[in-house]
């Protein structure tokens, strides 16, 4: 052995070496090495400082439990913080820091915190921040907010891509050691379709890391037949670098797979991970077991780690962790830890078995019976151990094995809580159903026998459970030790949150016998980790504080997710352009071509304004108005919902639907419809046409256009099945636009086949299919929103944009302007049509002044509530008219009327401002509003209060509609 | 009533025939633009549904595609010969403009779509000629299978363009073709 | 969560919305007298735990109305029909 690196074994490919730095430290690794391994191999064992007392930090596993080696990964963009370099996959040119120091891993000032230790007891933030309250936002909270958090996030976006995708099958294996290798295989074998998940890059699991024979070959061997055979089989997916994270209601499993964190930079045209919803009618769990640290003084100092982590940098890793290295255990698997490295040719001082009379092969390596450690020398780097006889050993590496905790994770992530099995001295999962079951050391069998056994059971989907191949077991024996009581050196329970054995019975002491409070207060657990190496100590050192079992403590409540999950994977592919889905309108390349500025509504691109040259989006929509109000414009309206209505019921389904009656109206007719909320509040508005019969076209606004089609749906499924009616949206098959103005019928008077546009070819309120342009099939409305003599053309939308530019050319003769919503939005307020600002789930058809239209010959939705009390009352704000007194004063929405003479006040409050416009055609501002019993106040004068800008004025109350009240222009 | 004007579809110039994507050989997927296409929403009148469905069955050169309960997408025939024929058993609307139709097909058509929707389309559970309705990137989609790695996706027509870029990036890494 | 909706089969929950309990019955009557039950029908509702039979809307799939019949604390589905055809049964019965 030249340095750390053995000479020989180990899955790592000699010949293809991979240069990365770490803390601006130039290294070379070999591809198949983490970075952890790598560090270790280059003898670096100091990766990180802890989070309180700052104190120097090793490795303490092999895989993603790791607690300590957390660094921040990459530079720039893709930085990314607290990643575990333990599950790191080494690549060329990786780039590496350690975190949480200042200025230096080497030599920190935030470990003077160690020597304040007295001070940060369990619950020293609640006992210290409590008082003076004033404290609290200048000096407290920025103290902790910089002392919290460990790594430093990028400021810059993400440059990667992420997305999501379902999965289906007969069964996912978690897991890929030897009960998930077996359970995949058998069930293969049967054809069903199989999902094979594992956290690690390399399918096999504890077969990667440990010395085994299976069937007469190497375990390594063995798991790369099978792996092999599962390749080969369509009905196998194998899913390496995909951890599953969350076990969810009906068998649906989530997980990330970490398609491109092993590279520099992603392909251009792959993701960095990918989300996915496994949906499985069955699962195993095969997630294995963790091996649980010793609680020691010292047993922080870089260089102690667990002994299965110790061996499995050696054995996977070819990766000496010492030169010497000391084993403490309670159980006989800290035995192979000593025979493994032997065989590598490291020296083992010695193995410290904490039971009186083990009896296992050491392999030569003395033993020291009943021993404990006390206490770990050296500060970055371990020197040797304290025995409590006082003994000192030199050596540089411990390796302790406090036992072994099932992974049980998933199978509790719907609230089942796993048991305590005094028989290996761990929590054994729950029944959770045949559905999801665990199998080999996640079920808490400890022989490879019985792995092997268990995950061939679970496999095995139909028929008798086939045999499984010959191994040598190793006999596993644990007598719990937990804590070494007589330590001299900080005993660390939870590593990452620098909580040590003394925090719980101290937490205890004060009252939070709960585990789930000693939890909190201790923070024990409540790391990036979740505490899956301390737990089950902290559960053991709090039962014995307290008198309790293990199973009266009990476990914290297990959640998702089982590792961190980055938010660029929640996130997926929905983010900046992809956030949501862009809904485009038939006439956009004509809006487009005109130079139109577009605005979102709901998913919408509406044509918001045309400006031309210098021109802001008021003087466009200025000048968009005076052109239709004076000549002729037009305007896309394609967005409103448009719902076919057909059936023998169609006319009764409408009149329960709408608060006035649809029966009545005659084929060839539009008209006003107004729905109401079966609370009688004001739901929805539109104009609804009978083409036949039996045949309507109900149109609704652009905002409700689903929630209206989902009413109509219940309404009819829930409440009427009974009604022969059918009903389809129809919204994208038209492209629907206004020709308004005085010169409206003269411009499409050029573009219709044989229909002559007078008022008895088409009266005020037609609603016919008609032909334009030589033999295109359209329907014509002449219906308006502006008020003006206006149509509503709609056509096949793939001719939209056609049609479009043929009205604009028909018009050009009389100076035809195309206008958007803002324009559209002027002339409706000078007209005094309500819409959105007044349709605002608070108002009733009589606020709207419409409470005419309900009918009271029919039942319909929101009658009844309609007419109780509240909703009648005569002192009910309602819709106005407003305008300056100061004819120069702008007015603004939102802001609330008062009494001329009153002080602002919510007890003096009358009403607000709902919706406001400049008028071009009055010059001035003006409004709708909605006013406590103001259609009695008409030319009252109001004071109005913006209480954003703590300014008022003067206003008049007035009708709503206040340009050509007459309607005159209307059925010009 | 048949006319003659050109129809413009909304991903004529979105979807440009080319290889995209990755290149590992042989494109993963292929997609093209249904256009123009005739479509009809059927929907079986109050006790039609039957009637409705034997109708349908019979009706050479028609393409029927399931599209809910009682429910049909009618394609390849004129809206006026559809209602026609189908008087007094369905109502009838005419969505040859509302819906767009990508067609998509190739080796790794299932792996592009299952970053989309949760359906199961599996062979053994999704034949040919099969019809779901189901939402892919926040878009409701009317997909098809109509091969045994060819699916139609159907959606409407203003979000036509939108699902036209997420479904060719989600192609990406298995390099594409459009035609 | 997967709800088996009768159209389309096994669908995750995300493509459903939801709108509350399914057994209390729209009244009939316009007579003023029948207020109280109109109150109850718009505002009055139980939150029970265990069996629950709740409207679902498959509103990104068939778009049709469902009752889906649910324990509230095990989240275990015991039954699915169409609106319609739970509606007709509660006229028949």
């Amino acid at each position: 052995m030249t340095g750390f690196r053995l000479d020989k074994g180990g899955l790592i490919d000699r010949k293809a070496p991979l240069y990365f730095t770490f803390d601006g430290r130039a290294f070379t690794g070999f591809a198949g090495d983490t970075l952890a391994s790598a560090l270790i191999s280059n003898d670096v064992h100091l990766m990180g400082r802890s989070f309180k007392y700052h104190r120097p930090r090793g490795v303490i596993s092999a895989g993603s439990s790791e607690p300590n080696a957390l660094v921040e990964l990459r530079e720039g963009a893709r930085k990314e913080a607290n990643t575990r370099a333990t599950m790191i996959e080494l690549h060329d040119g990786l780039v590496a820091k350690s975190q949480n120091h200042w200025p230096s891993l080497e030599f920190d000032i935030g470990a003077l915190n160690s020597l304040a230790s007295a001070m940060f007891v369990a619950g020293f933030y609640y006992k210290t921040f409590m008082w003076p309250k004033s404290f609290w936002e200048k000096i407290y909270e920025p103290i902790i907010r910089k002392a919290a958090g460990l790594g430093n996030a990028s400021k810059e976006a993400d440059p990667d891509k992420y997305e999501k995708a379902y999965a289906h099958c007969d069964l996912l294996v978690v897991g890929s050691g030897p009960a998930g290798l077996i359970a995949a295989l058998m069930a293969a074998r049967s054809g069903a379709r199989i999902i094979l998940a594992d956290e690690s890059s390399t399918l096999g699991g504890s077969l990667l890391n440990e010395n085994e024979e299976i069937g007469g070959m190497s375990g390594h061997a063995w798991a790369i037949g099978v792996i092999g055979e599962l390749g080969s089989k369509s009905n196998v997916t194998l899913m390496p670098r995909t951890t599953i994270f969350g076990w969810y209601d009906d068998n649906i499993f989530g997980a990330v797979e970490r398609v491109n964190d092993h590279v520099l930079e992603p392909s251009p045209y792959e993701p960095r991970q990918r989300y996915w919803r496994i949906m499985a009618k069955r699962a195993v769990m095969a997630t294995g077991a963790e091996e649980r640290p010793i609680v020691f003084g010292g047993n922080d100092v870089p260089g102690v780690m667990t002994a299965g982590a110790l061996r499995t940098y050696a054995n996977r890793y070819a990766a000496a962790a010492g030169k010497s290295v000391v084993v403490f255990t309670n159980n006989n698997s800290g035995y192979r830890t000593a025979r493994d490295m032997n065989a590598h040719g490291v020296h083992v001082e010695v193995i410290i078995d904490s039971r009186k009379e083990p009896n296992v092969d050491a392999g030569g390596v003395p033993v020291i019976r009943g021993g404990a450690i006390v206490n770990v020398r050296g500060g970055k780097r371990v020197s040797g151990v304290e025995l409590a006889d006082h003994r000192m050993i030199p050596c540089d590496a411990v390796a302790m094995s406090g036992g072994w905790s099932p992974i049980v994770n998933l199978m509790c992530h719907r609230g089942a809580k796993p048991k305590w099995d005094e028989r290996i001295a761990g929590f054994v999962p729950p029944d959770v159903g045949d559905r999801f079951v665990a199998a080999g050391s996640a079920a808490g069998r400890m022989l490879l026998s019985e792995c092997l056994a268990d995950g061939a059971r679970a496999g095995t989907l139909k028929g008798k459970t086939p045999a499984i191949p010959k191994c040598r077991d190793e006999a596993f024996a644990v007598t719990p030790l937990w804590w070494v009581k007589e330590s001299t050196g900080k005993a660390f329970v939870d590593y990452q949150n620098d909580s040590t054995a003394k925090d719980l019975p101290l937490a205890a002491q004060e009252g939070y016998r709960d585990i789930e409070l000693a939890k909190r207060y201790t923070t024990a657990g409540m790391a990036t980790d979740q505490g899956k190496l301390g737990n089950v100590n902290a559960i053991a050192i709090l039962a014995e504080a307290t008198g309790r079992t293990m199973d009266q403590v009990g476990t914290t409540t297990f959640r998702p997710y089982y590792t961190p999950v980055s938010f660029g994977a929640i996130a997926g592919p929905f983010v900046g352009h992809h956030f949501q889905p862009v809904r485009k309108t038939p006439l956009h390349d004509w809006a487009d071509e005109l130079g139109a500025v577009f605005v979102e509504t709901g998913l919408w691109m509406r044509s918001s304004w045309f400006p031309q040259a210098g021109e802001d989006w008021l003087a466009s929509a200025s000048r968009e108005v005076l052109a239709t109000r004076e000549r002729v414009g037009l305007c896309d309206v394609s967005t409103l919902g448009k719902i076919d209505v057909q059936g023998k019921d169609a006319a009764e389904f409408l009149n329960r639907l709408y608060c006035n009656t649809f029966s009545t109206l005659d084929v060839g007719k539009a008209r006003y419809g107004l729905m109401l909320r079966e609370d009688g509040i004001v739901f929805d508005d539109g104009t609804t046409s009978r083409l036949a019969a039996d045949h309507f076209l109900m149109t609704t606004t652009t905002a409700n256009a689903a929630r209206v089609m989902s009413h109509m749906e219940f309404c009819h499924q829930a409440h009427w099945p009974e009604l022969d009616v059918q009903y389809v949206s129809v919204t994208e098959q038209w492209a629907q636009m206004a020709i308004a103005g005085p010169k409206a019928r003269a411009t499409l008077q050029k573009i219709v086949d044989k229909v002559t546009l007078d008022d008895t070819g088409f009266p005020y309120l037609a609603a016919k299919e008609i032909s334009i342009l030589g033999g295109m099939t359209a329907r014509l409305f002449r219906i308006s929103f502006s008020g003006e003599h206006a149509y509503e053309l709609a056509v096949p939308a793939d001719y939209g944009n056609l049609v479009a530019r043929s009205i604009m050319q028909a018009g050009e003769e009389f100076g035809i302007t195309p206008y958007g919503i803002e324009a559209l939005s002027i002339m409706r307020i000078e007209k005094g049509h309500v819409a959105g600002g007044e349709l605002n789930g608070t108002t009733t058809a009589g606020d709207l002044g419409l409470g005419k239209m309900m009918s009271s010959k029919k039942d319909y939705i929101g009658r009844m509530m309609a007419a109780r009390e509240g909703l009648t009352d005569k002192n009910r704000q309602c819709v106005v008219g407003i305008r300056p007194f100061d004819a120069a004063d702008k007015i603004r929405a939102g802001s609330h009327i008062l009494k001329k003479e009153d002080a602002p006040s919510m007890a003096a409050d009358q009403g607000y401002i709902s919706s406001v416009a400049w008028s071009p055609m009055l010059n001035m501002w003006l409004g709708l509003a909605l006013l406590s019993n103001g259609r009695e106040r008409h030319g009252e004068v109001v004071k109005i209060f913006d209480g954003v800008r703590k300014i008022h004025m003067f206003g008049v109350i007035c009708d709503p509609m206040q340009y050509d009240r007459e309607n005159k222009k209307l059925h010009a | 009533m048949p006319d003659n004007f050109q129809r413009v579809s909304p991903l004529a110039d979105i979807a440009i025939q080319g290889r995209f994507g990755a290149d590992h050989g042989a494109p993963g997927v292929t997609l093209s633009v249904r256009h123009p296409v005739l479509i009809a929403t059927v929907i079986a009148r109050k006790g039609k549904a039957k009637a409705l469905a034997d109708a349908l069955k019979s009706w050479r050169g028609a393409t029927v595609q399931w599209a809910g309960a009682e429910q049909y997408f009618l394609l390849d025939k004129p809206f006026d010969e559809v209602r026609k024929k189908l008087e007094g058993l369905a109502s009838c609307s005419d969505q040859s403009h509302g819906r767009v139709i990508i067609r998509i097909e190739g080796p790794k058509v299932r792996q592009v779509l299952c970053k989309g929707t949760p359906v199961d389309l599996h062979e053994s559970g999704f034949e040919i000629g099969k019809s779901a309705l189901t939402q892919m990137a926040h878009v409701g989609v009317h997909l098809t299978r109509v091969g045994r790695d060819a699916f139609e996706l159907s959606v409407f027509r203003g979000f036509s363009e939108s699902f036209w870029e997420w479904l060719t990036e989600k192609a990406e890494e298995f390099g594409y073709q459009v035609i | 969560m997967l709800i088996k909706c009768p159209h389309c089969g096994t669908r995750p929950v995300e493509e459903f919305t939801f709108n509350g309990d399914a057994s209390i019955q729209r009244p009939t009557s316009n007579d003023p007298a029948t207020m109280d039950q109109w109150f109850d029908y718009v505002y009055l509702r139980d939150n029970p735990k265990g069996r629950f039979d709740e409207y679902a809307h498959h509103s990104s799939g068939c778009r049709a109305w469902l009752v889906v019949t649910r324990d509230t604390q095990t989240h275990e589905i015991f039954n699915v029909v169409t609106a319609r055809d739970y509606a007709k049964k509660r006229v028949a019965s």
